[in-house]
């Protein structure tokens, strides 16, 4: 071994490297305060090993990154892992990069001789900062997509060059192939480069000058990095590693549902930019254009950064650049915490999340059961009922009806809220107040279910209450022979003696849908039902009228009608609440075999919903995904 | 470290017992080792798994694949190559319906159907059939085999590979499966 290394040695030099590497001077002895270089260029070793290995699996293109991403995540061995610990290690490198920085200003390291190095350190502050935004669109989910497409859209704003700028960004002037392409050769190729070299340059500057001894050092006796410093140092690599795992292990990196142009989504920057984001908000910024905000402000206080070295010579100077750098992070702090509190109490932005989320599993859901398409994971729930049927049911129907009180995607239906002048009113943050905005038509949350039928039956009333907004046409309902049967019948359908030929009644409508998604049919409780459907004979007492004096039906299978109903205008109930009878009912409810002249909803023809929309919301409604 | 004389860096004032010292180092070692090998062992195995999970990517249930309709055979015991269709896994991607690969079937006089993998047991380049020779024949390394597969040179180090058929109403099944090149006996490669 010994040999080895002489013969080595003598044909490298190495044992005088790590002499030197290792023998370097700490003035004052090892200190924990010292840390924070090495423990950045710890995150970036990991961030190359991680990265080089995610690289494997990656193919950045527009149908295929987050199809790629999805393998390593849910497919490949440690992948999850490995991507936590990529994704983790970018957030604690910018904790991280802030301390180290705090601490260069706040102890003063910045000043002569060492300002060269303070702007190198400067450059990979920049560096860094490219990393983490490019990295943020590589797996083309939804949240990167629309986040970063803020920032090229910011990177357009500047002046004179700005489109130029974002075309060279994004490979053209839109979002493709070529902008994934571009990021992922900066993300993995130009800035590790440009990292490496300016790091080497940074800890080459450092070593020349030597750290920065504060004054309660001096006198004290001389050691060496090797080996306490470097405990010292791994130490605090050990921690961040440990703080990395335990996010990595606890919550996985998130992806969301595939990038889609045609999918909103309640986007935010990494948590780490929220601040600049939320600045971009005030009015008083935002009023003087996107390049005041997002390029001037933050170009002066970056230039005044730059410029702390001057600024720094007199000790009035470093004071003033020690209470610069407090008000900055105390500025940030408190624009981070804002934004965090806005969006929490954001009724409206959570709801956005938790659809976003429902997407992001269903996708996953989807790609495992049935395979990802040629074009993409995208189509999967482009085609797919359980994902677009609320947002069908939010564009057609929640304009009167509601799903569970919201419009199908969470979101409750709200309008302002106006005070006693009719001005719309504000609250302390000068959001505006909104109340809900009344439905005109029932809340069909559990449409064609046991529960609905049997509420439709014992309380019309509450059911449609709604009809109540829908003025005249609806009152009609309020008022109809619905209604009426539902009052007469109100006492005998609530005697506990009738509970289970109510039941039964229930079980026979809810059967004719054909619903599989419920709970299975009890035949014998159906042929109950049948009988008293169409008799009126309840265990005690008789119903005022039954059901087939006024609803016609026919059975499945059968050839005979078991009513024909009262004519036009009385709906008919052969597959209530199946999907044929939805069908034909949204394409035509004012059809003689539904509400006739009384209808008072649009038809929904092919002009509105087109026959994929129509059996995609259809087949949500019935539970059939 | 140019500004200080290097006489004054290997200054040990703590000139501690050696024990500390070495406690210290191993300490370092250790823990500096710790850091840095959980995400290059993770990501190494990560790496690995192409040899860690066996996936299949190709195939009906049964592994036959449908080749052609009998009647497509020459009569006379030419060779003649089929393309084959699956549903392709290739990683994330659910290929519907994608060639596979290619065979040589042969109609026999007996109605029997042979099938050859046409990929060369040397190093896995296509072979060819050469009507003229009546042989197979590889491009890249001259492999020749006669028509039943049998090596007719050196340089391949078996037989062609010949597959399971199956004639079920008049269409040739063949089970299709890749072996290992460049050995003697025939061994199956994961699909």
């Amino acid at each position: 071994m010994k040999a080895l290394l002489d013969w080595l040695d003598h044909r490298t030099g190495c044992k005088a490297l790590m002499h030197e590497v290792m023998n370097e001077p700490i003035p004052g002895g090892a200190r924990w305060r010292y840390i924070t270089g090495s423990m950045l260029t710890f995150c970036f070793v990991v961030q190359a090993i991680t990265g080089l290995f995610l690289w494997c699996g990656y193919a950045p293109s527009t149908q295929t990154a987050w199809e790629s991403v999805f393998y390593i995540q849910h497919e490949m061995t440690l992948g999850g892992l490995v991507r936590g610990i990529h994704h983790f290690a970018a957030q604690a490198m910018m904790v991280v990069l802030g301390l180290h920085f705090f601490q260069v200003i706040w102890d003063g390291a910045y000043r002569a001789p060492r300002e060269v190095n303070y702007w190198l350190g400067l450059v990979l502050m920049q560096i860094v900062i490219v990393l983490s935004l490019t990295g943020y669109l590589l797996p083309w989910d939804q949240k990167g997509y629309y986040a970063t497409k803020v920032a090229t859209n910011i990177a357009g704003s500047t002046p004179f060059i700005g489109e130029q700028i974002q075309q060279i960004a994004q490979g053209g002037p839109a979002y493709g192939h070529h902008t994934l392409t571009r990021f992922f050769a900066l993300h993995a190729g130009l800035m590790p480069a440009l990292l490496v070299g300016f790091l080497g340059l940074h800890i080459y500057v450092f070593r020349r000058h030597g750290i920065t001894v504060p004054e309660s050092a001096e006198g004290k006796p001389v050691g060496t990095f090797w080996p306490k410093q470097v405990l010292y140092d791994a130490v605090g690599c050990l921690i961040v590693l440990a703080g990395v795992l335990y996010f990595a292990l606890t919550r996985p990196a998130e992806l969301t549902a595939p990038a889609d142009p045609g999918e909103d989504f309640p986007a935010r920057p990494e948590w780490y930019f929220l601040f600049l984001f939320r600045f971009l908000e005030f009015e008083l910024i935002s009023k003087r254009g996107v390049a005041f905000g997002a390029i001037y402000v933050p170009g002066a206080i970056m230039a005044l950064i730059v410029l702390m070295p001057f600024i720094g010579r007199s000790k009035l100077g470093h004071q003033f650049n020690r209470l610069m750098l407090v008000v900055l992070l105390v500025g940030v702090a408190a624009l981070t915490a804002l934004t965090i509190y806005e969006d929490g109490h954001n009724e409206s932005h959570q709801a956005k999340l938790k659809f976003a989320e429902r997407d992001a599993h269903r996708v996953v859901e989807l790609a495992h059961r049935e395979g990802i398409p040629q074009n993409g994971a995208r189509e999967l729930l482009v085609r797919d009922a359980f994902a677009q049927g609320p947002r069908l049911f939010k564009r057609h129907c929640a304009s009167c009806h509601r799903f569970d009180g919201h419009d199908g995607t969470g979101q409750r239906i709200l309008k302002a809220k106006l005070d006693a002048d009719g001005n719309a009113m504000k609250d302390w943050l000068g959001h505006p107040i909104s109340e809900e905005e009344p439905a005109t038509a029932a809340d069909l949350k559990d449409f064609g279910s046991r529960e609905w039928v049997k509420r439709v039956l014992t309380d019309y009333e509450t059911t449609f209450a709604p009809l109540k907004n829908a003025g005249e046409k609806g009152q009609r309902f309020l008022d109809g022979e619905m209604a009426g049967w539902c009052k007469e019948n109100k006492a005998v359908l609530a005697d506990a003696a009738n509970a289970d030929s109510v039941k039964a009644l229930a079980e026979f409508l809810t059967a004719q849908g054909g619903r599989t998604d419920l709970e299975p049919f009890d035949e014998q409780l159906v042929a109950i039902g049948k009988d008293i459907f169409k008799g009126g004979a309840l265990k005690t007492g008789m119903l005022t009228s039954s059901c087939t004096d006024c609803h016609a039906m026919k059975l499945a299978g059968d050839t005979e009608s078991l009513g024909d109903g009262a004519g036009p205008g009385y709906p008919t109930l052969t597959g209530y609440a199946g999907q044929n009878w939805l069908m034909s009912f949204l394409r035509a409810p004012g059809h003689a075999d539904f509400y006739g002249d009384n209808n008072i909803m649009l038809d929904f023809d092919t002009s509105r919903l087109s026959d994929e929309e129509l059996i995609l919301l259809v087949k949500w409604m019935t539970g059939d995904y | 470290m140019a500004n200080l004389p290097p006489e004054s860096s290997p200054v040990f004032p703590e000139a501690a017992p050696r024990r500390r010292g070495f406690l210290t180092q191993a300490a370092a070692i250790i823990v500096g080792g710790l850091a840095g090998l959980i995400p290059l062992a993770s990501s190494v195995i990560f790496f690995l798994d192409p040899i860690i999970k066996r996936r299949n990517s190709a195939g009906g249930s049964d592994g036959f694949l449908r080749a052609a309709n009998v009647s497509a055979l020459p009569t006379n015991g030419t060779p003649e190559r089929f393309v084959l269709k699956a549903d392709i896994h290739d990683a994330w991607t659910l290929y519907r319906n994608r060639v596979l690969g290619s065979v040589y079937l042969r109609l026999m006089p007996n109605g029997q159907v042979i099938a050859f993998n046409d990929t060369c047991t040397h190093l896995g380049c296509k072979v060819d059939y050469q009507a003229a020779n009546k042989r197979f024949f590889c491009p890249c390394h001259h492999s020749a085999f006669d028509l039943d597969g049998k090596k007719q040179n050196q340089t391949p180090p078996r037989d062609m590979d010949d597959l399971k058929v199956e004639i079920r109403d008049g269409e040739v099944f063949v089970k299709y499966q890749n072996f290992r090149t460049a050995t003697p006996e025939k061994k199956a490669l994961a699909q």
